[in-house]
């Protein structure tokens, strides 16, 4: 008898919550019919009024359009593998934020859709600059709305600046000369608690590689890869990579002006150290302000110029919103996408971060001038370049791992540029030009 | 009799089902993808290649480095976790013990703790700048010859895992012997008193046989666990600097979540599998199955 009972308890629980689950799953579209747009993004609320702003602003379209849109948070890491795992299952969020790096790896994947025909009859597309445009480009078609272009510059303590009788850096010397200056030991314990500068060398691949390609910009105007002839090649000389990765040398090693325990940071341990007064130039972008409210001396954190070997150079980091290609509501998403993308909008809800992409964001009456957080990074938008649109992340790491092999002294300088050069040469030949 | 033979079938079905798509599935489909070229950006080329990622494995110059530091890894961290959870074991076990409970309570936080805690707390303690060990070396005096940015540095950062890992399992091993130890009848150790035996005798004679097959089984397990182990390692250092943490599990992740390619990433996984299974296989079936 109990067995009998047991049996008919199992199978009812299976039966109810099967029936449950497709009760549930069903309820919710057909007895409101409202639509759900579900938004992946880095953009925290926690962390930053640019978050906060983006849900003020999905709330605003619920109240417009009566559409719905659920705000997932996630780190990149988190963001870049759940849209590779859920579209092997054919799944995906309706919209989604990605690195401009991304686009060709999410296009191959036929995670994002394309836009293209949507976008060029949009009344906003001319207030894009083209070169934003182009980093949401893959062979000819468009595959989101830039949304943030934020260049790097150099960020600085003035107050420490101001006491070492220095000017601000202009070249790669200065800021070697400059970098030694600021090196201090407060404490008087033998090693300095303050360094001069820092980079990102992490494998990681993330900044690093950034920072790196803004070095080697700035000689010749070198760059990671290039086309030429309708392939792609290394768009630097083994020469010009050896002058960067000396200079990463240089500073750690002959003017020991950068933590040596820093080999290995990524922008997770860049920025608190910065905030934190361990460190006193670095190369970065505006999102650092979200970090002033518990830094050091946030008055005195001041923008420049990044100090170039013989051309001005900055990395131009464009983010791109893309529809998912699983969405099953890709006109609303679009719709959407557009409509927070708009001119106030975007002023609205990139105060504190990335700044917006739209060339006419100045012309908002929501735009707040700025001439350390906004200005200087307008101002260097001029000389500012993209990554292209090829899948990286082969060559992001390479630059990484030699620049550590340079860093943990296992290789020279010229010996890693070689190595590196190479390494994108037969990167390039394997797997981009066949 | 016959129905009651359906029924008994009935009552195994869900977790038939469940074990079929939670394990036998991904397994099979593992398998079957590690003799495929499987680069998820490349869906339309996708090609049956045999062996060949199993030859490009045993040619990957991170192969052999892999395997040395996941024998590194497991074999000082199952041996000293077993040292150290016995070790408090014994104290937990003797009679000078006192607080037994709370102390076993306390002893539980570090296996019970999520390892993302866990690695975090430990990276912000082993911090090269701000981190209280290096704190406390410096306040002793030993300024530059034992701080160290522990987790960066290519010779520190395997034992520095090591010793992460030991301090998060060994609570498992205590709870385990502390349990075996209190099943050991206190008549044998009575007679061995008797008959004039020392501690190390009678920890010789009558302990070490008493916990010997709780010990087996705890030891098979972390072999297995710690060789495949994924979560400690890529938390604390994602196997670097420069791969010198880099094990099996973590090279196999990196190939399957940053290149994208399944087809080799998954006959990293079929390798450690028929790895563990030809070496812990036997010890397996003759200790714990046999204990059952």
């Amino acid at each position: 008898m109990l067995k009998k009972i047991m049996t008919v308890f199992i199978i009812g629980m299976m039966v109810c919550t099967y029936g449950g689950y497709l009760f549930a799953g069903g309820s919710i579209e057909s007895s409101s019919d409202q639509i759900s747009l579900v938004y992946q993004n880095p953009w925290d609320p926690a962390i930053g009024p640019d978050g906060v702003a983006h849900e003020e602003k999905y709330a605003e379209y619920e109240d417009l359009t009566g559409i719905h849109v659920e705000h997932n948070v996630m780190t990149y890491d988190q963001l870049k593998q759940t849209l590779v795992v859920s579209g092997q299952a054919k799944e995906g969020p309706d919209v989604f934020n990605m690195l401009g790096e991304w686009i060709p790896d999410m296009v191959a994947m036929g995670l994002v859709e394309d836009i293209t025909d949507e976008v060029k009859a949009w009344e906003d597309y001319d207030k894009f600059p083209q070169s934003t445009w182009d980093v949401a480009t893959v062979d000819g078609r468009i595959y989101g709305i830039p949304s943030t272009a934020s260049t790097r510059v150099l960020l600085y303590r003035e107050d420490l600046l101001n006491a070492t009788g220095f000017e601000v850096p202009k070249t790669w010397d200065d800021l070697r000369e400059v970098a030694k200056a600021l090196t201090q030991d407060t404490n008087g314990d033998g090693n300095p608690d303050i360094y001069g500068f820092a980079f990102c060398s992490s494998t990681k691949a993330t900044r690093g590689p950034q920072e790196f390609a803004v070095f080697l910009n700035s000689v010749d105007k070198a760059e990671f890869v290039v086309q030429k002839d309708g392939k792609w090649v290394p768009g630097f000389t083994p020469d010009q990579a050896e002058k960067v990765f000396q200079l990463y040398y240089d500073l750690m090693f002959v003017d020991k002006c950068v933590p040596p325990y820093s080999i290995g940071w990524e922008y997770d341990e860049m920025d608190p150290n910065f905030a934190s007064g361990s460190i006193a130039m670095c190369m970065n972008g505006s999102w650092i302000q979200q970090r002033m409210g518990a830094g050091v001396n946030p008055e005195s954190w001041k923008t420049a110029d990044f100090p170039y070997y013989n051309t001005p150079a900055t990395f131009m980091e464009v983010k791109v919103e893309g529809v998912g290609a699983y969405s099953d509501h890709k006109k609303e998403a679009l719709d959407f996408l557009m409509w927070l993308y708009n001119r106030d909008n975007i002023v609205a809800i990139s105060q504190a971060g990335n700044l917006p992409s739209r060339s006419d964001s100045v012309e908002s009456p929501l735009w707040r001038p700025d001439p350390v957080w906004k200005d200087q990074f307008i101002s260097v938008a001029k000389y500012g370049f993209t990554i292209p649109s090829i899948p990286m992340i082969d060559i992001f790491e390479s630059c990484m791992s030699y620049l550590q092999e340079v860093l943990y002294q296992r290789m020279t300088p010229r010996e890693a540029a070689e190595g590196f050069h190479a390494s994108v040469i037969e990167y390039l030949d394997t797997e981009v030009n066949v | 009799m016959k129905k009651n033979n359906y029924t008994q079938y009935l009552y195994f079905l869900p977790v038939f089902i469940l074990i079929v798509f939670i394990f036998i599935y991904p397994l099979c489909y593992s398998i079957m993808l590690s003799f495929f070229d499987w680069d998820l950006t490349k869906p339309d080329q996708h090609r049956f290649i045999g062996f060949q990622n199993f030859i490009d494995l045993f040619h990957d110059p991170l192969f052999l480095p892999c395997i040395w530091h996941g024998l590194v890894f497991t074999a000082f961290s199952v041996v000293f976790e077993y040292l150290v959870g016995l070790t408090i074991a014994l104290a937990l076990n003797s009679r000078f013990a006192v607080l037994r409970n709370v102390n076993k309570a306390l002893l539980m936080l570090p296996w019970a703790v999520p390892i993302a805690i866990n690695s975090m707390i430990w990276k912000f303690l082993l911090s090269p700048n701000y981190g209280y060990l290096n704190q406390i070396f410096e306040v002793l005096g030993f300024n530059g010859a034992l701080t160290k940015n522990w987790f960066g540095d290519m010779s520190t950062v395997l034992p520095t895992i090591i010793v992460v890992n030991i301090w998060r399992s060994f609570p498992f091993y205590t709870i385990v012997l502390t349990a075996a130890l209190m099943a050991i009848p206190k008549e044998m150790y009575e007679a061995a008193e008797v008959d004039g035996a020392s501690f190390f005798q009678k920890f010789r004679a009558v302990t070490m046989p008493g916990i010997a097959s709780s010990s087996a089984v705890i030891v098979i397990f972390h072999i297995i666990w710690t060789f495949s182990n994924f979560d400690v390692i890529y938390l604390l250092t994602a196997g670097g600097p420069l791969n010198a943490s880099e094990v099996l599990p973590t090279l196999m992740y990196r190939e399957a979540f940053t290149h994208f390619n399944m087809g080799y990433s998954s006959s990293i996984g079929l390798f450690l599998f028929i790895v563990l299974f030809i070496a812990v296989g036997p010890l397996y079936t003759k200790f714990v199955l046999k204990e059952r």
